[in-house]
C-alpha cells in the first residue's frame, strides 16, 4: 500500500525542482503545487507509474491575492484510500495551460469546463469546442470569475453557437433530443447512423445550468448549501449534502458524532435502495416491459413513505448540517424501518427469481452496449457502469466516509461490461443495502447527532470528498472562505464522467438499442448540469432561432 | 421463458390494485412532516434570525416605518426545510401537515406580520425590548 508520505516521495525524486509545495493537508490528502509547464510531464509520468484514476479538476480565481488563476486536478489511489491534487497556479495576464486530455481521456469535459467558466485557456486539447456555456453566451466573459456578479444577465450572442460535428461520409443523423432523450431532461445526442447501425454521435447538454456553485461562492451561507446541495440531483440529493457536509468538516477539522455517521449511513442506503428500483423500473420501461416498471415502481414507494416519516419529506429529507445531522432516527422507528426494507427485500428477490429467466430481457440487455475496462477505465466512468466491465472501484470501501468504515458489505462487480451486467450489479447493491441498512440499525450507537461546530470555519483551507451515488461517485471539493462560505465549491456528479463514454458504447450498435444503451448508465443530466448561470431556449439543429421560438 | 412469465403474471396478480384514493380521500402525512409554515405573530419578537439562516432567501424583512418591521415569508419560494422552525427563539414558526397549497393568486402564499418593535433613539433601527414587560408597553403586536 502506497502511503501520502511515499507518493510526495514519489514526485520529489522525479520532479523536486519543480514543485513548490506538497503536504498532506487532511489525513489522506495529497495537495502539491507544481510550476505550470510540469503539470502534462508529471501526469504522463504519474499514469505511467501509479496510474491514479482522474476525478475531476476545478479552476479557482485567486486574482485578488495573488493574481493567478489556481487549477486543480484530484485524483485518486482507491485501492490505498488517498486523494492527491494536483494544483498550478497560472498568471492572471496569460492563463494558458497544457490540455492533459491527451493523456487522459477521461479529463476532456471538466477541462473544457474549466475553459469556459474561468477562462483558461487550453492548449493541445483535442475538441476545444464550447462545452458548458449556452450557445449565445458573450465570447469572453466567464461567471466563475470573481468579478463576474452572480446575478448579471449578459446580452445574447447568437453567433457562438457550437457546431457539432458534421456526419462522415455515406451516413445520415438521427437527432435524439434535445427534449426527453431517454429520460423527461433536456440533452442532445446527434447520432450518425448507416442503415440500422450507429457509426458515431456527438453530443451537446448543459441546457439546464443552475448556477449553484457560482451561488454557493457568492451568496450562500456553509449551512445554506446543504439544502442547495441536497437540489443538484432529484433522486440522489442526500448524497451531495453528505458529500458536500464531510468535504467542509474534514477541511475545517470538525468532529462529527458517530451516531450522525450512522443516521447519514441509513439515509444514504435507503437512496441507493430506492433509486435502484426506480432505474429497474425505468429501464425495463424504455424496452418496452412495463410489468416491470409498474411492479419496480410499487416496491419501491414504501421507502419513500419511510424516509418521509424519518426525515418529513419523501425525497429531499433536508437532515444534513455541517457537523451532523438535524433529526434522529428514534429507537421507536427501528422496527417500522426492518419491516419495510424486509418486504421489499422479499419482494425484490421474487422479482429478481421471476425476470432472470425471461429470454426476451436477455436478448435486448446482453451484449449490447458494450463497454471494456479499457474503456472505462481511459475515460474514468464510476459506479455501476464501471463496476458492471469488471473495475471494483466503489468509494465506500476506497475513501469511507459516514460509518462505512464500520460496515461489512460486498462490492458488486460483474465482468459482462453489458446492459444485463450493470443490471446485475444494481440488483445486487440493491440486496446489499437492506444488508447494510440492518446492520446500521444494530449497531447505532446512542450520542448526540450534532457535533460541535466552531464559530467560524477557519478560512484557506481545502479538501475533497467522494460519496458513492447510486449511479456512481460524486466528488465535492471545498476550499474554505471567509464571510461564512466556502471560497470554491467545485461539484462533480457521477454522470459527468458516465456520459462521456456514450459514443464508445454505442458505436455499431443498432438504433433501437441506443435508449436502452443510454438508459444503463443511469443518466442523470440534471446533476451534471450545476454551473453558470443560464437559460437556454434555442434547439441545437438550427430549425427555429431563439426568437422565433419565442414568437410562438 | 413461459415459467418466468408466469411468475412475473403471479407477482402482479398477488400485489393487486396499490393506487391510493387520493383526492377522493384525504392522504394523512406522518408525524414530522414538513409542510406549510404557520407564524405566531404574538411570539414574534422580529429578531430576523429565520430570515437568516433560510437557505432560499424565502423570508423577508423590512423596517417599513419607524419602529415597524415587517417580516414575509413567501411560501412560493420556501423549500420547506425547516430551518427557521429550528432557529426561532421564540418558537414562533411551526411547519404544519398542509401540503395542498395549489393556488390561483400568489399572494395565498405569503404570509406577512408586522410587529412594533423598539426603536433606537440614536440609529432609530428596530431592535428587541429588553425586557417581556417592555414588550407589552409598547404600542404592541398588529396583524
Ligand atoms: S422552511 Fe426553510 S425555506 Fe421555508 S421559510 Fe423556513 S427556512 Fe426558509
Ligand atoms: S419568527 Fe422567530 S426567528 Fe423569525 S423573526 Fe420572529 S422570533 Fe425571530
Amino acid at each position: 500500500m502506497l502511503t501520502a508520505k511515499e507518493i510526495i516521495e514519489t514526485l520529489r525524486t522525479k520532479f523536486n525542482n519543480h514543485i513548490i509545495k506538497a503536504d498532506e493537508k487532511v489525513s489522506n490528502q495529497v495537495f502539491v503545487r507544481v510550476v505550470p509547464d510540469t503539470l502534462v510531464p508529471l501526469i504522463r509520468f504519474l499514469s505511467k507509474t501509479l496510474s491514479p484514476r482522474f476525478l475531476i479538476n476545478a479552476g479557482t480565481d485567486l486574482v485578488r491575492q495573488d493574481g493567478k488563476y489556481l487549477v486543480s486536478y484530484i485524483f485518486s489511489f482507491d485501492s490505498d484510500k488517498i486523494f492527491l491534487c494536483i494544483e498550478v497556479a497560472v498568471d492572471a495576464a496569460a492563463p494558458d495551460i497544457d490540455s492533459i486530455t491527451p493523456i487522459i481521456a477521461g479529463a476532456n469535459w471538466s477541462e473544457r469546463e474549466t475553459r469556459d467558466l474561468l477562462g483558461i485557456n487550453l492548449r493541445n486539447h483535442p475538441d476545444p469546442r464550447r462545452l458548458v456555456l449556452a450557445d449565445d453566451w458573450p465570447q469572453g466573459l466567464y461567471p466563475l470569475r470573481r468579478d463576474f456578479p452572480y446575478d448579471y444577465k449578459p446580452p445574447s450572442e447568437p453567433q457562438n453557437k457550437v457546431h457539432l460535428k458534421k456526419p462522415p461520409e455515406g451516413t445520415k443523423v438521427i437527432p435524439i433530443g434535445p427534449f426527453y432523450p431517454v429520460l423527461e431532461e433536456p440533452a442532445y445526442f446527434k447520432l450518425f447512423v448507416d442503415g440500422e447501425t450507429v457509426v458515431d454521435c456527438d453530443y451537446r447538454g448543459f441546457y439546464n445550468h443552475r448556477g449553484i456553485e457560482k451561488i454557493g461562492d457568492t451568496k450562500l451561507t456553509y449551512n445554506q448549501i446543504c439544502f442547495m446541495a441536497e437540489r443538484i440531483c432529484g433522486i440522489c440529493g442526500f448524497i451531495h449534502s453528505t458529500c458536500y457536509c464531510e468535504a467542509v468538516e474534514q477541511a475545517a477539522g470538525i468532529e462529527v458524532p458517530l451516531r450522525a455517521h450512522y443516521i447519514r449511513t441509513i439515509m444514504l442506503e435507503l437512496e441507493r435502495i430506492h433509486s435502484h428500483l426506480l432505474w429497474l423500473g425505468i429501464a425495463t420501461h424504455i424496452i418496452g416491459f412495463d410489468t416491470l416498471l409498474m411492479q419496480a415502481w410499487r416496491i419501491r414507494e414504501p421507502v419513500m413513505w419511510l424516509c418521509e416519516k424519518i426525515s418529513g419529506n419523501r425525497k429531499t429529507y433536508g437532515m444534513n448540517l455541517i457537523g451532523g445531522v438535524r433529526r434522529d432516527i428514534p429507537h421507536q422507528m427501528h422496527d417500522k424501518i426492518i419491516t419495510v426494507i424486509e418486504k421489499i427485500e422479499r419482494e425484490t428477490l421474487e422479482v429478481i427469481d421471476a425476470v432472470m429467466g425471461d429470454t426476451s430481457l436477455h436478448v435486448r440487455l446482453k451484449d449490447v452496449g458494450i463497454l471494456t475496462e479499457e474503456v472505462g477505465r481511459s475515460i474514468c466512468t464510476v459506479g455501476p457502469t464501471a463496476r458492471g466491465s469488471g473495475i471494483p472501484i466503489d468509494s465506500r470501501v476506497d475513501h469511507p466516509y459516514a460509518a462505512y468504515d464500520r460496515i461489512n458489505f460486498e462490492v458488486a462487480v460483474e465482468s459482462g461490461c453489458d446492459i444485463w451486467a450493470r443490471t446485475l450489479v444494481r440488483l445486487k447493491e440493491t440486496m446489499e443495502s437492506i444488508k447494510i441498512v440492518k446492520q446500521c440499525l444494530l449497531e447505532m450507537p446512542d450520542g448526540p447527532i450534532m457535533g460541535e461546530v466552531m464559530e467560524e470555519i477557519p478560512s484557506g483551507r481545502e479538501a475533497i470528498c467522494c460519496v458513492e451515488a447510486p449511479r456512481g461517485e460524486a466528488v465535492h471539493y471545498v476550499q474554505t472562505g471567509q464571510d461564512n462560505r466556502p471560497y470554491r465549491w467545485r461539484v462533480r456528479a457521477p454522470t459527468y464522467p458516465n456520459l462521456q463514454c456514450i459514443p464508445n458504447i454505442i458505436k455499431g450498435e443498432r438504433i433501437a438499442d441506443v435508449p436502452i444503451i443510454i438508459g444503463s448508465l443511469d443518466p442523470c443530466y440534471s446533476c451534471t448540469e450545476r454551473m453558470a448561470v443560464v437559460d437556454v431556449k434555442t434547439g441545437v439543429e438550427k430549425l427555429y432561432t431563439k426568437e422565433e421560438i419565442i414568437k410562438r | 421463458m413461459f415459467i418466468s412469465k408466469l411468475k412475473q403474471a403471479l407477482i402482479c396478480l398477488k400485489a393487486g390494485r396499490v393506487t391510493l384514493p387520493y383526492p377522493y380521500k384525504p392522504s394523512p402525512t406522518p408525524e414530522g412532516f414538513r409542510g406549510k409554515l404557520k407564524v405566531d405573530i404574538n411570539k414574534c419578537i422580529g429578531c430576523a434570525g429565520c430570515a437568516n439562516v433560510c437557505p432560499p432567501g424565502a423570508i423577508e424583512v423590512i423596517d417599513f416605518d419607524k419602529g415597524w418591521r415587517r417580516i414575509q415569508f413567501h411560501l412560493t419560494r420556501c423549500i420547506y426545510c425547516g430551518r427557521c422552525e429550528e432557529v426561532c427563539p421564540e418558537k414562533a414558526v411551526k411547519l404544519t401537515d398542509e401540503f395542498e397549497l395549489s393556488t390561483n393568486t400568489k399572494e395565498d402564499l405569503d404570509l406577512t406580520i408586522e410587529i412594533y418593535m423598539d426603536t433606537c433613539q440614536r440609529c432609530t433601527r428596530c431592535f428587541k425590548p429588553e425586557h417581556p414587560l417592555d414588550k407589552m408597553m409598547v404600542t404592541g403586536f398588529r396583524e
